[in-house]
């Protein structure tokens, strides 16, 4: 094992409240070489203010091209035991639904080829794991996907999908309006080979929140993010209202001035919600859960185009579909389709490293539109409470 | 398909790297079609898809480890 090494800098990481990756990468440290060459390689880094990696090569298993991201040292003469640092994606279950077996089953691998744990799950959702070697990359990928229980695919990385990922939904939130968890998992399943095999311009990331409050953060985070919504009325229980407002909660000053379209009003007895009106951000259901609730008539909002800044600035993402009804055990062939449809054009035209959001900015929305096979719709907005940013062919404009 | 497949092989002998889509254009062929028979070639063990910023196909075995000095 190399000789430990003073870490004056990253020492000053374990000071304050917070745990720190430091402690727990000098834990690691005590039976692992790469560990303790890792904290001197940060050390480094910290003293001649770059990083001491190289991002890239050839590291892969058999057949796939996603799942494993190549990290070698610049400096492997002073750190041998970090010179491959390469991490490996684990395509997770829906919801991060593990059981203890499985999640002993992947630290027995990773205690076996790994540096350690750093840190278990990624922005895009998989279980990552940092730092092994090129020769031990195939081994990993067979044991995991020949456990005898749970068995466990690589996830998406390079210019492909990105393994899909999902809220937790209906297992343990009464807001699910979809059933994220079934969705997740059939689009995982549909779509393996553009997973493992990158095709395309770039990344292409899918996520689902069970309801507009998104605690996935998907809007922000995916190029298709499909959340959960109603298309009927949100139903009203005026006496639980009544009772909330008996109790000295300030109806008026926490819901209906709080309404981004003023559709609510409240006449000391009952209250009115003009639903055409209704963006259904689902504020006032948060606030007033017991008296508000969404409507029956459930399916999913798909939103295209967020991601975070690369060759544009970070983008949000914006609505194509209002609603879409997505029950469970239906296939979801409607979803399949315009997912198809969406990549078919951004292969067709997008540059490298050019996510599909940034090709409809450079693009336009009409030719999207056009490409996709849908017609314009208001809902379209470059951003909240902006004018629509569909323009017109000009063969369609009526001149007077 | 096969022959599709020897067409692929036979560009990349000539080059370091490239994306499917290039390699649609070069040979004349549909970027769907490239990209379906990269894939069987993968799983055949006879390209390998490289990341450097962005993804690639190249022949099996061709060594693109950052820094290492090759002869092309």
């Amino acid at each position: 094992m190399t000789e430990a090494k003073k870490t004056p800098l990253l020492d000053e990481l374990e000071k304050g409240p917070w745990p720190s990756f430091v402690k727990e990468i000098k834990r690691a440290a005590a039976n692992s070489p790469s560990a303790q060459d890792l904290l001197g390689q940060l050390e480094l880094s910290y003293v001649d203010k770059k990083a001491h990696w190289k991002h890239g090569g050839l590291v892969g298993v058999m057949g796939y091209g996603g799942g494993v991201i190549g990290r070698y040292s610049d400096v492997p003469e002073q750190f041998p035991n970090v010179e491959h640092f390469h991490t490996v994606r684990i395509n997770q279950p829906s919801g991060w639904f593990y059981t203890t077996k499985a999640l002993r089953q992947v630290c027995d691998v990773w205690e076996k080829y790994g540096s350690g744990l750093t840190n278990l799950h990624g922005s895009t959702g998989d279980l990552v794991l940092l730092g092994t070697k090129t020769e031990h990359i195939q081994t990993i990928f067979d044991e995991i996907s020949n456990f005898e229980e749970h068995p466990m695919d690589l996830g998406g990385s390079g210019s492909n999908l990105r393994t899909p990922s999902c809220c937790a939904g209906p297992a343990r939130c009464e807001f699910a309006l979809i059933d994220t968890l079934d969705i997740c998992h059939d689009l995982t399943n549909e779509f393996q080979d553009y997973l493992h095999r990158p095709m395309w311009p770039y990344k292409s990331k899918i996520k689902i929140s069970g309801c507009p409050n998104d605690c996935v953060a998907s809007i922000a985070r995916s190029d298709f993010s499909i959340q959960g919504t109603w298309r009927d009325d949100i139903k009203i229980d005026q006496e639980a209202v009544r009772a909330y407002v008996a109790e000295g909660f300030d109806i008026e000053g926490l819901v209906i001035s709080k309404c981004p379209t003023k559709c609510m009003s409240f006449d000391g007895n009952e209250l009115t919600i003009d639903n055409a009106n209704c963006t259904r951000c689902m504020h006032c259901i948060n606030k007033m859960c017991k008296a508000l609730r969404p409507g029956d008539d459930r399916g999913a909002t798909i939103l295209v185009g967020g991601k975070a800044p690369i060759l544009q600035g970070a983008m949000m993402g914006w609505v194509i579909v209002p609603f879409m009804k997505l029950e469970p055990g239906s296939g979801y062939q409607e979803l399949k389709d315009f997912l198809e449809d969406c990549w078919a054009w951004w292969d067709e035209h997008g540059k490298t490293r050019e996510r599909i959001g940034e090709l409809i900015l450079r693009l336009d929305m009409r030719n999207f539109l056009r490409g996709i096979g849908r017609e314009p719709i208001p809902q379209m907005v470059v951003a909240p409470r902006a004018n629509p940013f569909f323009f017109w062919w000009p063969e369609e404009v009526e001149q007077d | 398909m096969e022959e599709l497949k020897s067409q692929i092989l036979a560009f990349l002998e000539g080059v370091s790297k490239e994306k499917p889509r290039v390699i649609a254009e070069k040979i004349g062929a549909k970027k769907r079609d490239v990209d379906k028979a990269c894939s069987e070639l993968a799983k055949e063990g006879k390209i390998e898809y490289l990341y450097i910023g962005t993804s690639f196909v190249t022949l099996a075995g061709k060594d693109h480890t950052p820094g290492v000095i090759r002869e092309e």
